[in-house]
């Protein structure tokens, strides 16, 4: 520990502490720009300039680390004026024009510097450079005249997306942010994770939707979770009178602190689709407004005479981006209640079926936490494409890789992080269990495993050479895969969707030959889908949607954005209803139509890919004449005659997990 | 003790500011019997006596020739200047012509312009003033009392009037500085 005194103040912080960290800790508040707390240091603006005995000139506290005795002040009147002259310095560089910014009033964090100095007016005047707007990115634009390029966003889309989009060209005062060689950022590898619109202070990033649409007092700020995947990430939905205004990423949300992606950040705003606002019925062929009594009777009457029926009876889907205690009413309605021999979801099971299956043939969960991506050496993609979908976990990947985290990826099919990997296995098609029984069998024979095995090595690799797969290939694989520490496997619907559960077996005896699973510990990830598939497969809504004649198809959708194969297997079905937030082709199909919350007007809880049960609050209101799905489905189990419960948590664990359930 | 005196002229500004300067209402009486409101833009005199005044308030940045006379002259006849609003205080919207040349503004505005249809014709009469890099007035003449705002909120304006009347020095800071 060292001893300090900081205006005035005697504190102890452990060696290593910064002294801006230090005054943060005792409550003494120094002003910074380029520093943020999630970032790497810049230490390029020198706003955090403090006075230090024994210093000729002042210091930068941010960069600065404490030293036994030192007597620091930060506060006097050559600070004030050291930072008043760097404010000069900084408005003088570019053009900040005040009047019209989108941040201007209480959002900029330049401006907030001026005005704590009384900085009244500019002392030096701009050059008047002109400065370019990059317009050209769907979801924010870029003005470098209000850049005061501290590379916040730099750091931000290294650090936090791993995309390295963004750096610097030129010096003084033509430094200018560019995008990878100087593109136009629509044209560029950006990913749209937002990272960088969150973290500039200036109005130099400013998100499209929200610009204008209220300052950050204005706005109510709502801590839930993201429903776009599997990942879960937490987030904050800004809204103001109850539209929806901007989506942040919350910053101490435990599974992505702070980094989000598109899917969660700007998409949801984009939302064009018509919204349903009363109860329909279809009469005379037409669909015609309805009261909520009529609909839910005229349902009742038609599935009630069905009731228990295995044939030609109910065939009822639910939507995984609904919460657990709508999953779990709608299980206990339609496969507990009325017997129906067709309660699935619109997954299908396809990304959780066959782990699931394996880890109740295991007796026993086998996947582990998101965070072993943190403090891997090696990452293994399986079948998964972390770039197009759940791209927060491709980010834990992409971000870690300067650290000589080595990449390799196993995919039949080309995948968006090949140029990323040090190794890019193409098995053909069927030749997985060859191919991953081989490396395990290298890994036995090169003397690296760290896990048992009962593998006949010469016969795998045999096998191997018989498919087509080179030793050199296995060599190279079992070196990279079976030196690494600590290993992690990540595998998605490549595995899953298997005719059997033999390739993630091989996947799993890989992981143990390589210290990635034991009993105690296990670095294999199973993407799973959507917000909610973990929750689905937990109820056993997983089976294939195949209709053979049903004479009703309950459809709980919510806002689910339906594909054209699931329209197409419901022509001729005798009576549709469809429990949704949107209009769409399917809705326009129905005979009734029960309007319900979106996934920000409800509240519910959600298991998220590595078990972790959260809860998702509301952030809006839904129109008047519009319930909740769970209002909706108990309202027709007491018109059926069913009972239900609100026993959803403990039926969450009615069947062992891939990987163990724990609350968040 | 005579009444201090004020006058306010504008330059190339939108007239906001002295819009807001109304916008005070009826606590424009109070100042009124604290000081001499001696000359303004909106008022029948307009120009600051050649005696002197104490208080000077200049809105609008420099634009033209025209306007560093205003500027200078005010300077000049007045003890204390005030400069007021962002167009004034930074430059302001004007500002932006900054970014173009003095040629390519002009030709712009009369000759590419769409609202006059026959060939248009840049003025060049030697008794029109020309104009200049768009400046705040602190760039051109010295001024004392800073009041930014797009414009300045009417109550900071009372308070900056009513401490100018009382003889006082205005402290613009914390609820009363605010540039947009």
């Amino acid at each position: 520990m060292v001893s300090l005194t900081i205006d005035g103040k005697k504190i102890e912080v452990p060696l290593g502490t910064s002294v801006l960290q230090a005054a943060r800790m005792s409550d003494i508040f120094i002003p910074t720009l380029c520093e943020h707390p999630r970032l790497s240091l810049y230490s390029g603006c020198r706003l955090c300039f403090v006075e230090i005995d024994g210093f000729r000139t002042l210091q930068p506290s941010c960069t600065m680390p404490v030293a036994p005795n030192m007597v620091i002040r930060t506060d006097n009147d050559r600070i004030r004026a050291a930072r008043k002259f760097i404010l000069t310095m900084i408005f003088s560089e570019r053009n900040h024009f005040c009047p019209f910014c989108v941040v201007s009033g209480g959002d900029c964090e330049l401006q907030n510097e001026a005005y704590k100095l009384d900085m009244t007016h500019w002392p030096l005047a701009p050059n008047w450079k002109k400065y370019p707007v990059d317009a050209t990115q769907k979801y924010y634009v870029m003005d470098h005249n209000r850049c005061i390029l501290c590379r916040r966003c730099v750091r931000a889309c290294a650090e936090m997306s791993g995309n390295f989009t963004l750096a610097f060209e030129e010096r003084g005062a033509n430094s200018l942010l560019i995008a990878d060689i100087g593109v136009p950022l629509g044209d560029s590898s950006c990913v749209s994770c937002g990272s960088c619109v969150q973290v500039c202070p200036t109005g130099a990033i400013i998100d499209r939707v929200s610009a204008y649409r209220g300052r950050e007092t204005q706005l109510e700020r709502h801590k839930t979770l993201c429903i776009g995947c599997s990942v879960g990430c937490g987030v904050d939905v800004l809204t103001r009178d109850n539209h929806l205004v901007r989506i942040e990423s919350n910053w101490d949300a435990p599974v992505n602190r702070g980094v989000l992606c598109k899917l969660g950040r700007f998409i949801p705003l984009e939302e064009d689709r018509q919204r349903l606002v009363t109860p329909m019925v279809r009469k005379n062929g037409s669909l015609q407004v309805a009261t909520w009594d009529e609909a839910l009777d005229l349902v009742a009457s038609k599935l009630k005479p069905l009731i228990g029926k295995k044939d030609k009876g109910i065939a009822a889907l639910v939507s995984t981006r609904l919460p657990a205690e709508t999953l779990y009413l709608f299980k206990k309605i339609f496969a507990d209640g009325a017997q129906s021999d067709l309660v699935t979801s619109i997954e299908e099971g396809q990304p959780t079926a066959l782990p699931a299956n394996l880890a109740e043939e295991m007796q026993k969960p086998f996947e582990g936490s998101l965070d072993v991506i943190h403090q891997a050496d090696c990452v293994v993609l399986i079948g998964t494409n972390l770039v197009d979908n759940h791209e927060v976990a491709g980010f834990f990947v992409k971000r870690s890789l300067p650290n000589g985290v080595k990449l390799v990826v196993i995919d039949p099919n080309d995948n968006p992080m090949d140029n990323l990997a040090d190794l890019v296995l193409k098995p053909a098609k069927g030749n997985d269990i060859e191919l991953l029984q081989g490396i395990s069998a290298t890994i036995l024979k090169q003397g690296h495993a760290k896990g048992k095995s009962a593998l006949n090595s010469e016969k795998c690799i045999e096998a191997a050479r018989k498919v087509g797969i080179s030793v050199d290939k296995l060599v190279e694989a079992g070196n990279l895969i079976g030196s690494a520490l600590k290993p992690v496997f990540i595998y998605g619907k490549g595995v899953t969707t298997q005719n059997s559960s033999s390739v993630l077996k091989a996947l799993l005896e890989l992981a143990e030959i390589t210290g990635a699973l034991t009993k105690d510990y296990s670095a294999v990830i199973g993407t799973k889908g959507e917000a909610n598939s973990m929750a689905a497969v937990q109820y056993k809504l997983d089976k294939p949607f195949i209709l053979n004649g049903h004479q009703a198809v309950c459809l709980t959708l919510g806002d689910h954005n339906t594909s054209p194969r699931l329209l197409e297997r419901l022509t001729k079905v005798p009576f549709l209803v469809v429990q949704a937030s949107y209009a769409s082709q399917i809705t326009a199909q129905a005979d009734v139509i029960l309007p319900v919350e979106t996934w920000s007007e409800q509240e519910g809880h959600y298991v998220n890919l590595d078990g972790r049960l959260q809860k998702a609050i509301k952030s809006l209101r839904a129109p008047e004449d519009v319930l909740s799905n769970e209002t909706v489905l108990k309202s027709l189990a007491s018109r059926l005659g069913l009972k239900v419960d609100n026993k959803w948590k403990e039926q969450l664990l009615e069947r062992i997990p891939t990987v163990a359930i724990v609350e968040s | 003790m005579p009444k201090p005196k004020i006058s306010t002229d504008w330059m190339a500004g939108c007239a906001g500011c002295h819009m807001s300067v109304l916008d005070i209402d009826e606590r424009i009486i109070q100042v009124a019997e604290l000081a001499d409101i001696r000359s303004s833009p909106i008022t029948d005199l307009k120009e600051p006596d050649v005696s002197g005044v104490d208080v000077g308030i200049l809105e609008g940045g420099i634009n033209n020739t025209a306007n560093e006379e205003q500027a200078h002259r005010m300077r000049k006849r007045c003890k204390i200047l005030v400069s007021l609003g962002d167009c004034a205080v930074f430059g302001g919207v004007p500002a932006m012509r900054n970014f173009f040349t003095i040629e390519e503004t002009l030709r712009r505005a009369y000759i590419e312009t769409e609202s006059t249809d026959s060939s248009g014709q840049i003025p060049n009469d030697p008794e029109l003033c020309v104009p200049t890099k768009v400046r705040a007035v602190h760039e051109v003449v010295p001024v004392d009392v800073f009041v930014p705002g797009c414009p300045p909120d009417p109550d900071v304006i009372f308070y900056v009037l009513a401490e100018l009347a009382q003889g006082r020095i205005p402290e613009i800071k914390g609820d009363k500085l605010q540039w947009q």
